[in-house]
């Protein structure tokens, strides 16, 4: 499938996910997503996998704490100053279940368009804000050159003897990280201008043409929304 | 008529408190190849960058002469206008790629430069095939090596079919087949060539002419010829040397037995076996790809194999092959005491043996990249290890600091046990007393 209606398809899935109240339909989509981004390689999905699915636990177990919603009483906390009682009710639990599954699918159709997707030719379709498109589709390249980066500061840290442990440990590359990423930046802009970024007359190398499912896709994208705001 | 005029050139950097060029003439003609040689940090790359026209435009600084390439005046013409007629090739492929598929990168310089759409694909492919990568046209650039990367670099450079390639170290994460290959089809192109390169060997079979570049000043500008007789010795192309005679049977440090290795699943090693002993420095050589780095890292506990055997004995020290990674601390002298729980005197040793004192409150990011080749280098010796594994220490280092390292290796090697992965098979025969080739065929067997 071609990159653009394949991205039409992801972000509407993810704004259908974030507009209907039916639970079963979000649990449906993030499901059919997590099976999707299963298919890219183990070593690159881990990381958004990692994040999406961690930050989704992470608002179902805590929303139902901070929140004061409902009368069906489960748990019933102590008093915390600032939050108050740490009730827990049924309803906040739905609450957060149907909460955790929408960020899991909105994370997800972004895992799937960076790790699926081929972002070059979604780059080159792009007729205008072509600058724009560019340092999007550099910045989403960045995660896995982020990820490159810290296992090789933690490597030639580890082949020195000097332990890297805990969150304390990696945090201390994080000031190296963002260093290495503006430094990397600068030798890229200075290839790029080399090899004509920026010149005037700039031509486009042809894409092949939509095939039958493309347009198919697109018109199941549109035809999704339409239908999450409609019911 | 010469395709490229330098008049005079001088150019400080902003904020350097001597130039980095100083009065520098030069002419190129057409179809010239020309070996561009000198220590690390005596201003070859600024050269090169000046004939690209990123030195003033990208860096900016003080520029004083003229530099005229094929009729374009670098003062008016930015370097985007030259690309084209220009094109260069940088040191580090991974600093330079902008698309995530390998036929897309060597399109967008088509691109930008407004060649015609219906050329863009054929010239791509072409320039894929002429560097053997036609087979990697769909892949990710991210998936490739190294090695990969950069010949994916010189097709996006040799797609471009410029009047003047410029090429700043094209081969320093090649094999030397590798090298060869790269070199060969960059010299068959029929364009005027400017290649740096820190194994002289390679451009000096190739070229016509050689400039040799000291403290910012041509010190050398002279046929290939009259070169071969004028330039210092360590330059100059030679044989490796014999292996010495190999020591007795020291303790053995570290012994790898039947190892194997894979990579989501892509097996990398097969059945390796390897041993060192004190007293004696093991070259690992063999081409890309074949898992030379793997093994290393295997051997200092960086990877856990799937099946075999890892027995060490002693502290082991891993030198990675990116000096970049050793850019932690906040100042030189911390990054250095980092393997030796913090003591500023051990740091403040090594780094001065390295040539380094003097710059221990520096932030390691400030030095050039020399330096950094010898921070990372301290880094790791400060520790004084039992166990030694060293990737790819001699890339982007000047012949004498090559000969420099290989002494210092050979004055120690008693202490330790020592392991050197490397393409430079003249350092390899300068500094080991064992070399062990691995090779895809071989990979099971050796």
């Amino acid at each position: 499938m071609s990159p653009v209606p394949a991205a039409a398809l992801l972000a509407a899935l993810a704004a259908v996910a974030l507009i209907t109240d039916r639970a079963w339909v979000v649990a449906a989509i993030a499901t059919g997503l997590l099976l999707l981004c299963l298919r890219a390689p183990r070593g690159r999905r881990r990381l958004y996998l990692f994040g999406t699915l961690g930050s989704a636990l992470s608002v179902f177990l805590l929303s139902p704490l901070v929140s004061h919603v409902g009368t069906h009483v489960i748990w019933d906390g102590p008093k915390i100053p600032v939050i108050g009682y740490l009730d827990v009710t049924s309803e906040e639990i739905a609450a957060a279940g149907i909460q955790a599954l929408r960020l899991a699918a909105v994370g997800l159709a972004f895992a799937a368009y960076a790790l699926l997707l081929d972002l070059d030719r979604l780059l080159q379709a792009a007729g205008f804000a072509r600058r724009s498109v560019l340092a999007a589709g550099l910045a989403t390249r960045l995660v896995p050159t982020l990820e490159r980066d810290a296992a090789g500061f933690m490597e030639a840290l580890q082949g020195r003897g000097v332990e890297v442990a805990g969150a304390r440990g990696r945090a201390r590359l994080l000031s190296p990280l963002v260093a290495g990423s503006l430094e990397r930046a600068l030798n890229l802009a200075e290839a790029m201008e080399a090899r004509g970024f920026g010149r005037v007359g700039r031509t486009r190398a042809p894409s092949a043409p939509w095939t039958r499912l493309d347009r198919l896709a697109l018109a199941a994208a549109v035809l999704l929304v339409l239908g999450a705001i409609w019911l | 008529m010469a395709l490229a005029e330098v008049e005079h050139l001088t150019f400080t950097y902003p904020d350097a408190e001597r130039p980095a060029l100083s009065d520098v003439s030069l002419s190129l003609e057409p179809g010239e190849i020309v070996a561009v040689l000198g220590p690390s940090g005596s201003g070859k790359s600024t050269l090169l960058r000046a004939l690209a026209g990123l030195v003033p435009h990208f860096h900016g600084g003080r520029f004083e002469g003229r530099v005229v390439v094929a009729g374009m005046d670098t003062r008016r013409f930015r370097p985007a206008d030259l690309a084209g007629a220009v094109a260069m090739l940088f040191q580090d492929p991974e600093n330079q790629v902008v698309f995530g598929h390998v036929a897309n990168e060597v399109a967008f310089g088509l691109e930008n430069v407004g060649t015609p759409p219906d050329q863009i694909w054929p010239r791509v492919h072409a320039a894929l095939a002429e560097v053997g990568a036609a087979r990697l046209a769909e892949r990710r650039t991210e998936t490739l090596s190294a090695g990969e990367l950069q010949r994916i670099c010189l097709a996006a450079v040799l797609a471009l079919e410029p009047q003047l390639l410029i090429l700043d170290e094209p081969t320093s994460q090649l094999d030397p087949e590798g090298a060869v290959e790269i070199l060969d089809v960059a010299c068959e192109l029929g364009a005027t060539v400017l290649v740096s390169e820190q194994r002289p060997a390679l451009p000096l079979e190739r070229c016509s002419r050689v400039l040799f570049v000291d403290e910012g000043r041509i010190t050398l500008d002279a046929t290939r010829d009259e070169a071969l007789a004028r330039l210092p010795q360590q330059y100059l192309p030679r044989e490796p040397n014999a292996l010495g005679d190999v020591p007795g049977p020291g303790e053995t440090l570290c012994r790898l037995e039947d190892v194997t290795f894979a990579y989501d699943s892509r097996p990398v090693l097969e059945g390796r076996s390897l041993t060192l002993e004190r007293g004696e420095i093991v070259a690992l050589t063999g081409p890309n790809g074949v898992g030379k780095t793997t093994l290393a890292k295997v051997a200092a506990g960086l990877l856990e194999p799937e099946s075999g055997r890892v027995e060490r004995e002693g502290r082991c020290c891993y030198l990675s092959q990116d000096p970049g990674r050793y850019l932690v601390k906040e100042r030189v002298e911390d990054e250095a005491a980092l393997a030796v729980g913090g003591d500023l005197d051990r740091a403040r040793r090594a780094l001065a043996e390295l040539g380094l004192a003097g710059l221990e409150h520096r932030h390691p990011r400030d030095l050039s990249s020399g330096e950094r080749e010898r921070l990372a280098l301290a880094s790791v010796l400060v520790a004084d290890p039992d166990v030694l594994i060293l990737d790819e220490p001699t890339r982007g280092v000047d012949p004498p600091r090559k000969a420099e390292l290989a002494a210092r290796l050979r004055r120690d090697a008693s202490r330790r046990a020592t392991l050197v992965v490397t393409h430079d098979l003249l350092f390899a025969g300068d500094v080991a007393d064992r070399v062990v080739p691995l090779t895809a065929r071989e990979r099971a067997l050796a």
